[in-house]
Parts: C-alpha cells; sequence; structure tokens
C-alpha cells in the first residue's frame, strides 16, 4: 500500500531530524518512519530507510559537480521494493543526504539513550 | 521514541555488512577449493583432490553458517556473486601456497569482524565468531603441514606421489 501524504501529522509522531528543507518523522505506533520531503510525506520502514540511504550516499555528488555534459542535472532514487521514488536535482540530493545523515546520527543517540536509561542495570 | 532499528534487529548496519562480505569469503573460497580440485584430479593427484573436495564443502558450510546468523539476528543475507576464480596452476606446490593464502586471508578477515565487534561491544556476535577462530587454526594448521610435506620429502623422483597421499592423511585433532 503506498503511502503518501501532503502534511506530517505532527501530533502522532516524533520528530527525529528536520532542516528548513525537509524532516524525518518516526511514528511508533506504525514502526516506522515518514520523510517529509520534496513536495511529499513518504512512509518508509526499516528495510527501505537503509535503502533509500544508501542510495542517497552512492549518488558522487562531487563527480556530478565536476561533469561538463549538458544532460539535466536530475537523479532518479529508486528502491527496490519500495513505494517511493525521488526524482531529484543535485541541490535536492545535497539537502536529503544532510537530512538522512542528521536522522541516523539521532537514531543513534536513541539507540545510546535507550541503552543508558532502560536497558543497562545500573 | 523506540529504539526501532535496534528492535529490527541484534547486529549493526556495519556489522551486517562485514558479515556479508565474510559470505562471500567464504563461497569464493569454496569456489577455489574446487578449481583446486578439478587441477588436481587432472594432473593425476588424487588424494589432493579429495582433500580440496572436502575443503571446498566445509567452506560452504561456513558461508551458510554466516548467512544463517546474519538472517536470525534480522538482517539482510546477500547471496553473493563470485567470479574470477584461478582455474589454472603452474605446479602442484603453488595449489597448496595458494590455499595456505586463501586461510590466512579469512583468518584475517575474521580477526577484523571481532575488533569491530568488540569497538561496538557487540559480544553475541564475538561469542559467534569464536567458533571460525577456533576453526581457522585446523585451517590454517593443515594448509601449513601440507606444504610442509614438500619441504621434507621433496619432489624429486616419486616426491610428489608420495605428497600426494599423505595430503589425504593430513589431521588436526588438538583438543586445547
Amino acid at each position: 500500500m503506498v503511502t503518501t501524504l501532503t502534511t506530517p501529522q505532527t501530533n502522532t509522531w516524533v520528530d527525529v531530524f528536520a532542516t528548513k528543507k525537509g524532516a524525518v518523522y518516526q511514528s511508533d505506533a506504525e514502526r516506522c518512519w515518514y520523510v517529509d520531503f520534496a513536495g511529499k510525506v513518504a512512509r518508509f520502514d526499516y528495510r527501505c530507510l537503509l535503502k533509500l540511504k544508501k542510495a542517497v550516499y552512492n549518488v558522487d555528488i562531487e563527480a556530478k559537480l565536476l561533469e561538463t555534459t549538458k544532460d539535466p542535472d536530475v537523479e532518479i532514487i529508486f528502491i527496490c521494493a519500495c513505494d517511493h521514488t525521488y526524482i531529484l536535482t543535485l541541490l535536492q540530493i545535497i539537502a536529503l543526504k544532510e537530512i538522512l545523515e542528521g536522522t541516523f546520527v539521532m537514531l543513534q543517540l536513541n539507540q545510546i539513550l535507550q541503552d543508558r536509561l532502560y536497558r543497562i542495570a545500573v | 521514541m523506540k529504539d526501532l532499528i535496534r528492535i529490527r534487529s541484534l547486529i549493526s548496519a556495519q556489522v551486517e555488512t562485514l558479515l556479508n562480505q565474510q559470505v562471500k569469503k567464504e563461497a569464493y573460497s569454496s569456489s577455489v577449493y574446487l578449481a583446486m580440485a578439478s587441477w588436481c584430479n587432472r594432473n593425476g593427484f588424487d588424494f589432493s583432490s579429495d582433500y580440496f573436495f572436502k575443503q571446498a564443502e566445509e567452506e560452504r558450510e561456513h558461508q551458510l553458517k554466516f548467512y544463517k546468523y546474519i538472517l536470525d539476528m534480522g538482517g539482510n543475507a546477500i547471496s553473493p556473486d563470485v567470479s574470477g576464480i584461478k582455474q589454472e596452476y603452474n605446479s602442484f606446490r603453488e595449489v597448496f601456497e595458494d590455499a595456505l593464502d586463501q586461510e590466512v586471508s579469512v583468518t584475517q578477515s575474521i580477526k577484523n569482524i571481532y575488533a569491530q565487534c568488540l569497538k561496538e561491544q557487540d559480544y553475541v556476535t564475538n561469542e559467534f565468531l569464536n567458533w571460525f577462530l577456533k576453526e581457522q587454526r585446523e585451517e590454517e594448521y593443515k594448509a601449513r603441514r601440507a606444504l610442509e610435506l614438500f619441504e621434507v620429502i621433496g619432489e624429486e623422483g616419486t616426491g610428489r606421489w608420495e605428497i600426494d597421499k599423505h595430503v589425504g592423511k593430513i589431521k588436526y585433532d588438538s583438543e586445547a
């Protein structure tokens, strides 16, 4: 089922990371994340979020910047077995990468906090 | 906020990548041993051929152990592409030299995963890897012993025939 919303449901979601260009929210109830970027809010489960990260990180931004061909400056982020596809310009790729980097740092921080607060016997 | 990543998987993304690389390495080893078995068979070294067939089987078992562990821990096990297997050898001795190189490389690679797990305090995976570390003692011993036979028996005269006969008898039964 494709879940694409236009506005984030901030009352039930938790902010993970946000920049001026977009944001990532977590839904504990649905055990998934919502990525608010490029005019849509797309739902990603654990596997798909990792695939999105890999696809975005694999874009060689430097090579694209140095490219002198007249091809349009557009990258298609297609994720296998996932409902969403992004067609992004290079600037959008940089913005999405920034959001994802921040997101994974926050998720890692959350893991450390959970470990310290609830999981490890003092 | 729930820790959704940890709920889904016991191993970190980095350890998962390393374990998948190891799956590939073991698959590659298995194919290399199969090529060695073929070369030995074609050149009349039947005992060595049997020895390498057995080694190929073992490497395949190791591959599956890693593969299943990744899946059991909630990770994504990737079936590897294996290509570029050397099919021809210049000498009987070169086969065993390559076999030892292969085992050394597997040991180093497992040590590298172990180091990463220690860094992340992933003791669960370390415990899993202990079996492989012990196994590598045997694998390296056998490969080293086979090469040693070339020194103690010598390749002259019926030397290679003698070496081939002894390769099939190499055993490692240390209880330590």
